[in-house]
């Protein structure tokens, strides 16, 4: 997710067996239990269902405040993200970029 | 006088701090004491723990054996977090039935150094490093958050509604000697509190400490001949990772078993005299009272309206002022309601009695391991 992030790339894990779309990433398919997994390009669309602002944050180097949302992506899972300033008020249509923040992780971004 | 019917005995607390130089250890250790104490019993009695923790690394219940000196024939780790508490009286009451130990020791234990709380935020799961840590957030702040918007926009909650048990609690955490915070709390207080994570606000969010809880667990033959208050526990149940393809958490496992919770204890919600949930933000008591059939689904506004929470009230809740006013001492707040509604039901009370409590329902709920929490259990206790 990280190689593909760094390229802008949407990509999440699909399981080869049956197809089911994950995230966050794990070791094997939560549907099938398959080890037979790959990182796919997915849609960007999704709905962002809750959110939040942060106004605290357990990490110093946050920059507060800080507005995230619970996405349902049309790929299937559920991803948390950050929220752009354009995106209308919860539950809301969004669409999800990818992008490496400052410490090198791949975050979603809900636009 | 049965001899294979396990109950629940000699409730203590060891009183939290803010922070502690100590480790988990020295929780545990101050837990199994005073407990020891309070039954009158040797250390050798014991011959079974089940031991809950964040902070014993690199240390298991297996290397606190040693650090305690505890020779046992009946072991068990509950890594549960806020339903540890209830599943771990759950395998001790069938240890005892079962004849695999007499008597049990249940504790949860935690310390809290000042950077303890994100360190266990940092390590909590794979997937709270993975998906939760970038953003910030790091926290079940956020987590409850979400769950809290959603609710309120779903189910027309409103923030006097969550304000309304958070007072209620502290209310009933001025009489209770170990809470943390023993200022009252006015609904003013509570609505102009700084923010935290919308719509969240100060006296929403638990309070991480260090402290331990704690009990017995032994045959009812054994409590009556060493001359211990018990309550008996007419049911128990658990679940984990109930509803995985709900999109965002408003239901917990709580809706599958509770039929079955309330049948085995061949009681209905009218009798439940006391409930006790679990509280590190007040929307998820508000689930539990839904999903264990006191209110229906997305009637907890109305609810918490009609009803008043307090001890004295007309639906007694949280009796020690939950974790919102003790603090959430690590895996011991799983242990708070069922330490103090043994109290409760036994004449015991540390704070302001629940005046005729005969029953009493405690809730647990753990491990938020990525957006949700993912433990669930629940317990029926009645006195004798």
């Amino acid at each position: 997710m990280t190689a593909a992030a760094a390229a802008g790339r949407f990509e999440l894990q699909q399981c080869r067996k049956c197809g089911a779309v994950q995230y966050p990433p794990r070791e094997a398919c939560v549907r099938c239990l398959a080890v037979e997994l790959e990182w796919t390009l997915q849609p960007a669309g999704g709905r962002m269902i809750a959110e939040t602002t942060l106004h605290h944050s357990h990490l110093p180097q946050t920059q507060l405040p800080i507005r995230i949302g619970l996405v349902q992506l049309h790929s299937g899972p559920v991803a948390l993200a950050y929220v752009g300033k354009a995106v209308p008020p919860a539950p809301a249509d969004v669409r999800i970029t990818v992008k490496l923040d400052e410490q090198g992780y791949a975050v979603l971004v809900a636009q | 006088m049965s001899t294979t019917t396990a109950v629940i005995t000699c409730p203590i607390t060891v009183p939290y701090t803010r922070f502690s130089d100590n480790g988990a250890h020295w929780f545990a250790a101050r837990a199994l004491s005073v407990m020891l104490q309070a039954a009158r019993l040797e250390k050798t009695a014991i011959d079974g723990l089940c031991f809950s923790s964040f902070t014993l690394a690199p240390d298991t219940a297996v290397g606190l054996t040693q650090h305690l000196g505890l020779s046992l024939r009946w072991l068990d780790h509950i890594p549960m977090g806020g339903a540890a508490g209830i599943v771990a009286l759950r395998r001790a009451v069938r240890a005892v039935e079962a004849g695999d130990a007499n008597i049990v020791a249940c504790v949860g234990a935690d310390t809290n150094s000042p950077d303890a709380f994100e360190t266990t935020l940092g390590n909590f799961s794979r997937f709270t490093q993975d998906a939760v840590w970038p953003y910030g957030a790091g926290g079940p702040n956020a987590s409850f958050a979400l769950l809290t918007s959603y609710y309120m926009r779903e189910y027309g909650a409103t923030r006097e509604d969550f304000g309304k048990l958070c007072v209620s609690q502290r209310q009933n955490a001025l009489s209770f000697p170990s809470a943390l915070f023993r200022k009252p709390l006015t609904l003013e207080q509570y609505l102009s509190a700084r923010p935290i994570a919308d719509p969240l606000h100060l006296f929403d969010c638990v309070m991480p400490c260090a402290g331990a809880e704690g009990f017995l667990v032994m045959s009812e033959q054994h409590a009556s001949d060493f001359g211990l208050k018990s309550a008996r526990v007419l049911s128990t149940c658990e679940r984990h990772n109930a509803f995985p393809d709900d999109p965002i958490q408003m239901r917990g496992g709580w809706v599958l078993d509770r039929d079955e919770l309330f049948a085995r204890a061949g009681v209905t919600t009218d009798r439940i005299d006391l409930l006790q949930t679990y509280d590190d933000y007040p929307v998820i008591s508000v689930l539990q009272m839904e999903d264990l059939g006191f209110c229906g689904k997305g009637e907890g506004p109305l609810f918490i309206r009609e009803q008043t929470f307090t001890n004295d009230g007309t639906f007694p809740h949280n009796s020690s002022g939950g974790q919102l006013s003790c603090g959430q001492a690590g895996a011991a707040g799983g242990f708070l309601g069922l330490t103090d509604a043994v109290r409760q039901l036994t004449g015991t009370a540390l704070g302001q009695p629940v005046a005729g409590a005969k029953v009493a329902l405690v809730s647990g709920f753990g491990m938020i391991n990525y957006d949700r929490g993912l433990c669930c259990g629940a317990t029926i206790l009645a006195g004798a």
